[in-house]
Formats: structure tokens, C-alpha cells, sequence
């Protein structure tokens, strides 16, 4: 089952009287529980397309279907709350709020969506405990390394329970070490938790463990 | 979250509740001192309000008592009696400021009243005497006077201390039980005592009278006095309001406005820091967008921040104005400090702090929204991919 599907999907950027095409007509389909990669160099549109699919940024033209629900065009309401409840984000930079424990950067998405706090504190815990984070819940991101920053924004991110996982560039800022730990664990979330995962990277091994690689250039698809 | 935020810029939170602090200790500074003074003026008021004030022409008068101004000879008395009118006429003598123990005094807190021994109820009232006390008696030899529960409070008198004015040694038969802040701050005494007192060479002069007209006819006799005698001012009780409402009205204008002016800085301050602490944090907030946070809930991250900065200022401004508030009160009157603190919610109400307190919290909250508009509205895509 599809449970991602863009038709003709465009974004364009307009820059004074000028204008940037940076996704061009693509057409993706991802299966259920299936590892995708986006690959592409710098500034060939694999941001925005995530961030298309993603629901944070709204096509110029084209169809983003979410289990065939068209969601392109929802209210910016909506799409939060498609984003709250089914998409999960792994950011290059992590992006956790350094005022917050890891415990509680994870509990974040559950405390948006209303879940109570105890069931937030234990379901952050045992997020914590998978990505091997048992005995850094208290510390603050700055305490952390760079690696267990990433791993705390993974767990963020399964918060709650997505079942599409967007990770833009999760090792670009990790050494190859750390990086190959992070892919191990987003590789182990889609092959036995059954989750999507969609990355867009640089980084060549990823691209031999995906299921599915997509290359873009200049904002075009060009090899599936 | 909000705490955290705030405290992760130390330094800037600081000063930005530092900023409200000192204008909320203004406020409450200005306001209640203000507020204790025009109270008690308005307070003067209740005294005589049916009766008709008389005194010397060019008397200063405040509300209910003339507070500088000429005296006038005893037999004035029997002239005002003959106006067409009139039902009773009390002579009374006035002074304000005078001193005890030779204590300067930059207001003048303590009010000495001579009036005739049986005509204590037109000032007074039914106000009590605590246990033991009487009314001085009639015997103009016994020199005996009642003190206000201030006064007794500040110069630990009890019946039977003795109190010296100028040179005059007069002994306390009762203490006032009222919380009256005019009475509070008397010494009563029979008029012949007071005359005694102050005019060893004019015994038989006073200052004002109240004269008691029949009823319904307050103005008209008013004017009767004033057209029959020569010299005499013959004020009704809304002719007094008259004279002092404009003074008060103006010092309220000032108190809103310095009030008004104050916490519109106080908003700018907020508004700025919110600003600057919003540009910062873009990222978080377009990470928050970005999991799938509602705007309304970034909205209220924002204004919960510069509310609990309005909150921190607010209570230490309150906090630091009621202290300055006693400080000032008893530097002007000389009223030792600690009086003033058991007195504490007298000289600053409950009511004026929550009020102080309420607005503060409403200034910070609105000075928030236009930052927290600005977060909430915050474009996620672009923001992460600048940011990154």
C-alpha cells in the first residue's frame, strides 16, 4: 500500500522578479515500511521535496496524497495535525530545545497531542532506552554529544508512534562512526517496526541499504 | 519550558524585570501615597457634613478644618446665633502640625481640636474610648485632654501619661477607639484648654465654627452669615468639596498618568525582550511547527513567557513600592516605621496591590502578543532551511 504519493507536485520560489523552480513535477510513490532514499547534490531540491511531503511547506502546483488523502491542500490547521499524529522529523542539526531534557524534548510531541503525563514520561523512557539513551534522560542537549543528539531526536520523533519517519540529512553533522550507528537504528525502525522512513542524504551507504532510491537534480526526478 | 527559556537568557530576563520592578515600585510608590493623602482629605469630609463651616475670611480651608488663616474673637459666636437659621453654633480652634516631643515634622499628621465639652459628639461622633477612658471633664483647671490610638501608639500614651505643648503639661484621661486616620491622629481637648494652650494672650479666640442650620436651608444660611457679618467665609459641605475637588482631580489625573505612562514603557521594555528572544529562538519554533505544535499553543508559549516576567516584576515592584511607600510615609510624618508596618495594608490596601498587580500582568501579556503573533506565524520550511 502507498502510503505517500506526489503527482506533478511543484514548488516554486520567487526571488524579487525572478523565479526558482525547486521541485519540478515530481511524482513519487512509497510503499508501507519501506526505506527510501532521496538523493541529490546540494540545493537540487531534496529539502523542499521532504518538506513537501512533510506538509511544512504547500506545492505551488501538484498533489501530495497521504493514504490517498489529498492533504496538499488542507488548512494550515490540519496539517499540523497530520504532522502531530503521522510524520515524525529527523532534522541535520537535530533541532531539540536546548531548555528541555532529553526526556522531555521527547515527551514534547506527546504533550501537543494531549496524552496524559505519566503515560508521556513512560512511553519518552523506553523510547530513551531503545536508542541506548537510558542514563542521559536528565541531561540537556548541550550535555549530550552529537551522536546522542540524534539518537534523542529519533526518539522525538517516534513520539507519537508516526508512521512515516522524514529524516533530512540525519548525518550530515555526525562522524562516520556515529553516522552508521543512526542509519543501523533508522534502518531497524523500518525493517522490524514496519515504519516508512524517507532520507534524503549525501551519504552513499545509505543508499545501498535503502529499498528505493530516488535521484534529483536540479529538482527533477531523474532514476527511481 | 517557559522558565527554562527565560532563565536561559539570565542576563536579559533580568534587566527586563528589573525594568518593570522599578516602574511597578513607582507605581505603587506614587499611587498609594497619593491615594492615603486624598483618602483622608475625602475622609475630612464626613466631619460637619450637614453643617456649615464658618471661618475668618482668607482661612485656608480642607474640607472639614481651616488649615492656616486668621482666628476669629469669641463674640463672632453670638452674631452667627442671631442669623435666621441657625440652629446651633459649636466654636471650635484648629491646629495642624503641631509638634510633640519637638519632632519635625515635613506633613502635618497630628491635629489638635478644641472644642466645648458638651458638643464632642458634633466631631467625634459615637466613637468609643478604649476601656478606661473618659472624656475630659468640664473643669477647665484639670487641663485634660483625649488622644487618637496613633498618637497613643506612637508616644506609648495610656490614660494617665501626661503630654507637653508648648510648655503646657496635659493629661490623657481616654484614647480614641476609631480608625478614623483624622481622629487617629488627635488630641482632643476642651476649648477653653486649647485657647489656653495656643492664645495665652488671646484666650477667648478661635478658628472656625460649625454652625448647625435648620434643615434644607445649609445654603441659604450659608449666605446669610456671609452677607450679615462682615470677615467670615460660611462654606456648606459642597461648597468644601467644591474648593478641593479640583486638587484632587488633578492629582488622580497625574497618578493615572504617570501610572498610564509607566506601564506603557513597561510594555515597550516586554515587547522588545520578547522580540529579541523570539528572533533567537526561530528555529525552536519552527521545530515545534514542524512536529506539529498549533499555533495557539506557540501563541501561549510566548505570552506565558512575558507574562511571568510582568508576574516577577510585578510582585517585586509591589513588594519594593510598599516598602518605599512606608519608608517615605514615615521620613515625612516621622511616624516611627514600625507603626506604619503594623499598619501595613492601611497605608497600601490589598485591594490597590492586586489591582497593581492585575495590570501588570494584563501589560506584559498584551506587550507579548505582537511577538507571539510573529511565532506563531513563523514559516516553518524556511526558516529550518536557513537556519540549518
Amino acid at each position: 500500500m502507498l502510503i505517500v504519493e506526489t503527482v506533478d507536485l511543484t514548488r516554486t520560489y520567487r526571488h524579487g522578479s525572478s523565479s526558482i523552480v525547486a521541485v519540478n513535477k515530481v511524482n513519487l510513490e512509497i510503499e508501507e515500511a519501506t526505506f527510501v532514499s532521496i538523493v541529490g547534490p546540494s540545493g537540487s531540491g531534496k529539502t523542499t521535496l521532504l518538506n513537501l511531503v512533510g506538509l511544512t511547506d504547500c506545492p505551488t502546483s501538484g498533489k501530495v496524497l497521504f493514504m490517498d488523502q489529498d492533504v496538499s491542500l488542507l488548512a494550515d490547521k490540519e496539517r499540523r495535525r497530520v504532522r502531530l499524529q503521522n510524520i515524525g522529523f529527523i532534522f541535520q542539526t537535530f533541532n531539540l530545545l536546548y531548555t528541555l531534557t532529553a526526556l522531555e524534548n521527547v515527551e514534547l510531541p506527546m504533550a501537543l497531542a494531549n496524552i496524559q503525563h505519566k503515560a508521556q514520561r513512560e512511553r519518552a523512557s523506553r523510547l530513551l532506552e531503545k536508542v541506548g539513551l537510558e542514563e542521559r534522560l536528565q541531561h540537556r542537549p548541550k550535555e549530550l554529544s552529537m551522536g546522542e543528539m540524534q539518537r534523542v531526536a529519533i526518539a522525538r520523533a517516534l513520539a507519537n508512534n508516526p508512521s512515516l519517519i522524514l529524516a533530512d540529512e540525519p548525518t550530515g553533522e555526525l562522524d562516520s562512526k556515529t553516522g552508521s550507528g543512526i542509519m543501523k537504528l533508522l534502518l531497524d525502525l523500518c525493517r522490524e517496526q514496519k515504519r516508512t522512513v524517507v532520507v534524503a542524504t549525501h551519504d552513499k551507504k545509505i543508499i545501498e541499504l535503502a529499498d528505493v532510491t530516488y535521484l534529483i537534480r536540479d529538482g527533477t526526478i531523474i532514476l527511481k | 519550558m517557559c522558565l527554562g527559556n527565560l532563565l536561559r537568557r539570565r542576563v536579559r530576563t533580568s534587566l527586563c524585570v528589573l525594568g518593570i520592578t522599578l516602574a511597578v515600585m513607582f507605581i505603587v510608590t506614587i499611587g498609594a501615597t497619593t491615594s492615603r493623602y486624598t483618602s483622608i482629605i475625602r475622609e475630612m469630609n464626613i466631619f460637619f457634613n450637614r453643617n456649615i463651616l464658618v471661618v475668618a475670611q482668607g482661612s485656608i480651608v480642607v474640607q472639614a478644618f481651616p488649615i492656616g488663616g486668621g482666628n476669629l474673637p469669641e463674640d463672632t459666636i453670638d452674631e452667627v446665633r442671631r442669623i435666621e437659621g441657625v440652629r446651633k453654633v459649636v466654636p471650635m480652634l484648629v491646629f495642624f502640625g503641631y509638634t510633640l516631643e519637638d519632632v519635625i515634622q515635613l506633613v502635618p499628621t497630628n491635629i489638635s481640636i478644641g472644642i466645648p465639652p458638651e458638643k464632642w459628639a458634633i466631631l467625634v461622633g459615637s466613637t468609643p474610648l478604649k476601656p478606661d477612658g473618659r472624656w475630659p471633664s468640664t473643669n477647665s483647671r484639670a487641663k485634660e485632654v483625649v488622644a487618637g490610638p496613633s498618637l497613643a501608639d506612637q508616644y506609648n500614651l495610656i490614660v494617665g501619661s501626661t503630654i507637653k505643648i508648648k510648655d503646657y503639661n496635659l493629661t490623657i484621661v481616654g484614647i480614641l477607639d476609631t480608625p478614623s486616620a483624622v481622629l487617629a491622629r488627635a488630641i482632643i481637648m476642651p476649648l477653653s484648654i486649647a485657647q489656653y494652650v495656643y492664645f495665652p494672650t488671646h484666650p477667648s479666640w478661635i478658628n472656625m465654627m460649625v454652625v448647625e442650620p435648620e434643615q434644607g436651608r445649609a445654603k441659604e444660611v450659608a449666605e446669610n452669615i456671609e452677607a450679615g457679618i462682615t470677615g467670615l467665609k460660611a462654606l456648606t459641605a459642597d461648597e468644601r468639596n467644591k474648593i478641593i475637588a479640583p486638587l484632587l482631580s488633578d492629582i488622580e489625573m497625574w497618578n493615572l498618568g504617570i501610572r498610564s505612562m509607566l506601564f506603557f514603557l513597561s510594555m515597550i521594555l516586554v515587547t522588545i525582550v520578547a522580540i529579541m528572544n523570539i528572533s533567537e529562538r526561530r528555529r525552536d519554533f519552527a521545530t515545534l511547527g514542524a512536529i506539529g505544535a498549533p499555533r495557539n499553543s506557540i501563541f501561549r508559549i510566548v505570552l506565558t513567557e512575558t507574562t511571568l516576567i510582568g508576574l516577577f516584576g510585578g510582585l517585586l515592584g509591589i513588594l519594593i513600592g510598599t516598602v518605599g511607600t512606608l519608608f517615605l510615609a514615615s521620613f515625612y510624618t516621622n511616624i516611627p516605621l514600625t507603626l506604619y508596618f503594623q499598619d501595613l495594608f492601611g497605608v497600601v490596601s490589598p485591594i490597590f496591590m492586586v489591582e497593581i498587580l492585575a495590570s501588570t500582568l494584563v501589560v506584559s501579556c498584551v506587550a507579548g502578543i505582537i511577538p507571539a503573533i510573529n511565532a506563531a506565524r513563523a514559516n516553518i520550511s524556511e526558516i529550518l532551511r536557513s537556519e540549518c
